[in-house]
Formats: structure tokens, sequence, C-alpha cells
């Protein structure tokens, strides 16, 4: 499977945020998407998501040499700032998801057992969300998004208002999950990107381009991406 | 001197000019022909500033004016049994003494404060004292045309007119002071916005002495009057002297203006606990049901406070309101002919209460804030399926909710048309209570529609539409506009429902065509 985004511009008025986005994503990899700010992370992530609409260009995914739509359930997007159905309990949102959700689930498990998978606590399983932590309410996030194992995961900047602990758990989960799906991974901290990330793709120009790593030992990876960064001249 | 209130005055004027630009952006269309550079553009900061010193004057004069006609003169005619030169000193006399210390100027934590002492860190010292120098120079302007024009009116000599602006600064220096000294012998920073209880309560005894006594009769004589008036002009003067050697200006607004600083950051957060307070925390809530029923009714549980208390409470008083013109009738049979003739002719006067009580933005507003807010940014709740039976769920819900004060409205209303007298056409009965319950159900499709359609807010719930506002603005105009029309029932009625089912019909086929696309956080 792979993703491919063929042309995708966007503009703010006068402003071309998104100039000519060419770019194929391959399956089973963590793709960490550095920029500086403003660059367009989070305008991408809304096109992509279809939460606006592009001014031009297409994207679809192409599984065994057919292309086809991207559709809606194809996507996970993890916010940055987790949001969740404050007066359900965690329990019942999981239950409301998968009752909708239940024909599209391969092999789904039991509700304890997602639980479990996030190791969210058999105390805090029936509390209303809205009395759920920042981390809780992250990893509840994170399971709904994960649940229905799309084809796509998109994630802006999801580890870092975590505290060391949970950012750890969900480090290990995204490795575990990243067979059969794309993972695309918006972050400011680089040494998430290089211990996360198999691929590190810049955002620049309004134009994607991936950072070959070769034969370059960290230090000098980190320089040349910061190098390439500089280059942009936004504030 | 001069130099700081020309900075004070050419930063409040450019976050004024910016805001009023601002605001032109958000109007649809306009905003979309006006260049995103418009803070640059010279011909519209001319206009904005034109704007904003228009602004400064209707600031100093249509409030004071506002205030003479309905505190002083308005809530004066009431009290008719005084004479009205000394009712008008006598009210005026005790609502200054309110104003000194729920108007200060010195102790309002604002913006202008904020950007001027804390960001820009000008000398707080003569910030303060320029611009509260300004502030009773305001009042005095301000204050005297109304006093002169109000005040001869009523036979209150000239002098005296000429006297009480200056009073009136006189009564607010006075407590200035008397706050400041407080400050440096205890350490309290006034914050006229956050009063405590004894100032309420001052506030309530001052009220009704100024109030109750003209109202049977008692007004203070006119010499004492007068020595209770012009006692603030040595007082403010004295006053004056230690407000301006006053050392601590900028330890007394950093207090201040660090409270102000939490409450800017805490506002919508503020929203978001009020919103997050309506959930019920009662564990017995359960439901039984599946998906998006399961959904649904946990929301509805969880929110029966808002949602169907306030209804059952609207729909208790009509009754109540119904039972009352039923009885009088009863008790005074000479009535009725003129509520007959009110009942048949005054339907679309029904329109606009119906407007009053529908619950359609409240349920909308607890729909978003609590639970689409949320859900919108996970893809699997977008799906165009998914948005279609949530409309058709939310839909049942808020007509229920709607139906339940239109039903009792309609059947008091057809009661009282048959106790009054009845009608020759009984298809009157008829009319009446299917249009008022037609008129329900428009509010609840209006209302759910235009929240599918425009959904309004962003994922910091934020309103950003610009459209939704004028929407809900015409609604409101439209309503009130039928106030005014008098049109036998059937007439109206028919018309009514005629256009309710059509709407009700449109509505439907533009959500079922347009809202999976527009169903969707703003951005």
């Amino acid at each position: 499977m792979r993703f491919i985004i063929e042309h995708l511009s966007k503009r703010f008025e006068q402003k071309e945020v998104l100039k000519d986005i060419d770019f194929t994503f391959q399956e089973g990899k963590i793709y960490g998407l550095l920029g500086r700010n403003g660059a367009g992370k989070t305008t991408l992530f809304n096109c992509l998501n279809r939460d606006i609409k592009a001014d031009g260009g297409a994207f679809f995914l192409e599984e065994n040499g057919v292309g086809r739509e991207v559709a809606a359930e194809d996507i996970g997007y993890v916010l940055s700032t987790p949001t969740v159905p404050e007066f359900l309990t965690g329990r019942e949102f999981l239950k409301f998801f998968l009752d909708i959700n239940g024909s599209s689930i391969e092999n789904p498990k039991s509700l304890d057992e997602y639980f479990d998978m996030m190791s969210i606590m058999p105390e805090d399983r029936d509390k209303l969300l809205k009395d759920y932590s920042h981390g809780m309410k992250n990893k509840m996030q994170m399971l709904i998004n994960i649940i229905a194992q799309p084809k796509i995961l998109l994630l802006d900047e999801p580890l870092t208002s975590l505290d060391v602990v949970v950012a750890e758990e969900m480090k290990q989960l995204l490795r575990s999950l990243k067979e059969g799906r794309i993972t695309i991974f918006s972050t400011h901290i680089m040494d998430l990107a290089l211990d996360l990330c198999d691929e590190i793709v810049l955002l620049s120009h309004g134009e994607l381009e991936v950072v070959e790593k070769s034969n370059l030992d960290n230090q000098e990876f980190k320089e040349k991406i910061i190098a390439a960064l500089k280059e942009e001249t936004y504030a | 001197m001069l130099k700081t209130l020309r900075l004070s005055f050419s930063l409040k004027n450019t976050y004024r000019v910016n805001g009023i630009l601002h605001s032109l952006k958000q109007i649809p269309l306009l905003g979309r022909l006006l260049p995103a550079a418009l803070y640059q553009v010279r011909g519209l900061k001319i206009f904005a500033n034109v704007l904003s010193i228009l602004w400064e004057f209707v600031s100093i004069f249509l409030f004071k004016c506002i205030y003479f006609l309905t505190m002083v003169c308005g809530l004066g005619v009431l009290c008719r049994s005084a004479p009205s030169q000394l009712t008008f000193l006598h009210i005026l006399l005790f609502l200054t003494l309110i104003g000194s210390y729920m108007n200060t100027s010195l102790f309002d934590p604002t913006r202008d404060k904020y950007y001027a002492m804390i960001l820009m860190r000008m000398n707080a010292r003569s910030y303060t004292l320029v611009n509260y120098g300004y502030a009773l120079l305001k009042t005095v302007v301000g204050f005297l045309p109304f006093t002169i024009l109000f005040g001869l009116d009523r036979g209150v000599p000239l002098w005296l007119c000429l006297m009480i602006p200056f009073c009136v600064a006189g009564a607010k220096l006075t407590v200035a002071a008397y706050s400041l000294r407080d400050y440096e012998k205890n350490g309290y920073v006034r914050n006229e916005n956050k009063l405590q209880k004894f100032a309420w309560l001052l506030t309530g005894v001052l009220l009704a002495l100024a109030y109750i006594p003209p109202a049977v009769g008692v007004v203070l004589p006119l010499e004492i009057s007068a020595v209770l008036w012009l006692v603030w002009i040595p007082a403010g003067i004295v006053s004056l002297r230690r407000v301006v050697t006053f050392r601590y200006y900028r330890e007394i607004n950093q207090e201040l203006l660090a409270q102000m600083f939490i409450q800017m950051d805490t506002v919508k957060k503020a929203a978001k606990t009020a919103s997050e307070k309506a959930i019920s925390a009662d564990a017995s809530i359960t439901s039984r049901k599946k998906g998006f029923e399961y959904l649904n009714e946990l929301f509805i549980k969880r929110h029966r406070k808002i949602l169907w208390k306030s209804t059952t409470r609207i729909a208790g008083i009509c009754a109540i309101l119904s039972g009352g013109v039923l009885l009088l009738m009863l008790l005074s049979p000479g009535t009725k002919a003129d509520i007959n003739q009110m009942v048949m002719t005054w339907l679309p006067y029904f329109a606009f209460i119906m407007y009053m009580i529908n619950r359609g933005t409240s349920f909308t507003q607890a729909l978003f804030m609590n639970c689409d807010h949320s859900l919108l940014t996970y893809s699997f709740y977008k799906q165009p399926g998914f948005v279609l039976k949530l409309f058709q769920i939310r839909l049942r819900e808020i007509m229920k909710i709607n139906a339940v004060p239109a039903l009792v409205i309609g059947v008091g209303l057809s009661l009282i048309l048959y106790v009054s007298g009845g009608t020759d056409n009984p298809l009157n009965y008829v009319v009446l209570l299917v249009s008022v319950l037609a008129m329900s159900l428009f509010f609840s499709i209006h209302y759910l529609t235009v929240y599918f359609l425009l959904q309004p807010y962003t994922a910091g719930t934020e309103m950003k539409s610009g459209t939704y506002r004028i929407v809900m603005i015409l609604t409101y105009a439209a309503c009130y506009a039928l106030m005014n029309l008098r049109l036998p029932i059937l007439v109206f009625g028919a018309a009514c429902i005629a256009f309710c089912v059509l709407y009700s019909i449109v509505a439907c086929i533009l959500v079922y065509k347009f809202a999976p696309k527009t169903f969707r956080l703003r951005t």
C-alpha cells in the first residue's frame, strides 16, 4: 500500500502555505514531519483529513497497484490537545465507538482488553472523561484512533505534553502499530523524531522533501536537517 | 505629563482601531473583499480612527444621558408625591454615592492599563494620574449638560446644577483616596469589579434609600440635600492631594492587573468548566441502547438539568398563566369580549413567545461544547451516514423538548378561546393548536439545521462564523417584527403552518445534501 499526494496546494488569501506537495508514503513506516513554525504542518494534516478544502491537487491510496479515494475511516488523526466527549465515561465512549464501527474491526477484543492495552487502570474506566487527567485523555484519544486500524495515522505533536512514562508507553505503542499502515508524525522535537521515525520529511517552501540519512551519524544528520530548515524564512 | 497622555491615547486608539478592523473582517462578504493586509491600509485606518474618536464622545455623553433618562428621571417618575426638584437631587445623590465606589476608574482592571503598565512598562504613577485625571474630566464634562438640562427642568437652582458634576468628581476622589490609604495601611487592593459582601450590602441599602423614601413622598429638604452635595467639594480637594502624592501606583496596579491577566487566560476555561458543570455526575445513569441511540440517550440523561428541567418549568409557567387568564374570565366576565378579540388576532405575537421559550440555542450549544467539539475530531464521527443519523436523532429530541411547552400553550389558548365566548368556526381551535405546534417544530428544525449547516465553532470553542451570527440576528428580527402583526387566527395560522412545513422540508433536504460536508470543526 502506498499513500500518494499529487500537487496538493492551499493558499490563505495571498499566502501560499502548501505550494506543490508531491509525495509518496510507503506502508509500514513512521514518517517524522519537521517544519518551522507556520510552515503549514497542521494545514497539511487538516487538508488530508478534509477539515479544510485544498485548492488543488489530489491524494489517494494505492493498494495492489489500484488507486482509490481516501475515505474518512481510512484516517486516524490524533491532535496535540486530546479531545474526548466529557459527558461519557471511558467505557461508554469505547462501547459507543465499537457499537458503530464493530463490523469494520478485525478480531475485536473486549472493552477491558483494550483498556489493558493502553494501561488505563480499572478504577478509571468508569469515570466521566471530564475528570480524566491530560495523559489519560490522550491515551483514550489514541485508543479510539487505533482500534479501527486506519490505513493512515496522522499525529500532530502528540507526545509533547505527556509525562515521561506515558510518552514512553506511547512510543512503544506507535512502534508496535506501524506494520500495515502509514504513520505521519509531526513534531518540533528533533530527538523524538530521530528516535521514533524511519524517515524524516521536511515541509519547507510549501513542499515536502525527504532528508536522506545515508551514512551520516546522528549529529551530522541533525545538522543537515537544521541547515535545510534554516533556508526557510518563516519566523 | 502631556507625553504620557499622548502615548496612552495612541495606545488605546491603536488597539481600538485594530479591534474595529478585526470585526469588519468578520462580516461575511465584506470580510472577503478586505485584503489580508488590511491593518496596513491607510484609508481603512482613518475610517476606524474616526469611529474610535466617535466612540470616545459617545462614551462621554451617551451613557450619562441614558443614566439620567432611566435611573434618575425614569424611575423618578414613579415618585410623584414629592416635589420633582427634591426627588431629582435625592435620587441622584444616593446613586452618586454608589457610583463613587462602583465606578472609580482607578480600581478598574482594564486592558488599556494592562497593555500600558505591564506590557509596555510605562511609568505607573504618571500613567495612572494622567488617565485618572482624564476620567474625572470626562465625568464632569459628561455630567454638566445633563445636570443643567434635567436639573433646570425640575427647578433645581442653576448654581447647584453647575456644582453637582464637581461634587460627583469629589465623591469619587474621596473614595479613591480612602482606598489608597487602606492600601498603605493594610495592603488591601480594591477591585471595583469584585466587590466584597459589605459593598454589595451597602449598595442595597443606598439603592433602597434612593428610591423608597421618594416613592412614599419623603425626600431630603433642599438645604440638607445641598449640604450633602457640596461637602464633597472640599473633601475632594483634600483627597486630591493624597491621590497625587500616593507612591505605590505600580504595586497597586500590578496586583490589580495580575488578577486581570489570570482572568483573561481563564475566560475560555471558565466557559469550558461552565459547560462541563451541566453534566450530571449521577453514576446511576446508564443506557441499554446501542450506537448513536446510546450516545444520545446518555447525552440527554446527563444534560437533563439544562434541557428538560427548564422546558418543564416553562411549560409549568405557561400552564399557570393560562389558568390565570381562565380564572380572570370566570371572576370578571366583562373581560371575556376583549380576551376573545385578542386571542382571535394575536396569534403572530406567539411567534415571538415561541422564539423566546424554545430551547434550540441552549441545546445546540450544549451539543457542541460537551459532545461534538470533541467527537468531531474523530474521523469516524464525520462519516456522512452517521452525520445524518445523528441529525435525525437530535431533531427528534429537540422536537420533544420544545413540544411540551408548545402543547401547553396551544391547549391553553384553545381553552381561553372557548371560555371567552368561542368562535363560529371550530376550525379555529385546530389551527390554533396546530400552528403553535408548527412554530415549535420550526424553531427545533431551524436551530439544528443552522447548526449542522454552518457549525460555527472552532476546536477552541471560539465562534467563528459571521454568517451564523447574522442568521441568529435575522431570526430574532423576524420574530420581533411578527409581534406587530395583527391577523385573524385562520389567516396567520394557515400561513404559519404552511411556512413551517415547507421550511422543514427544505431544511431537511439541505441537511441531507450538505451537512456531511459542512458539519466539521471550523479552522
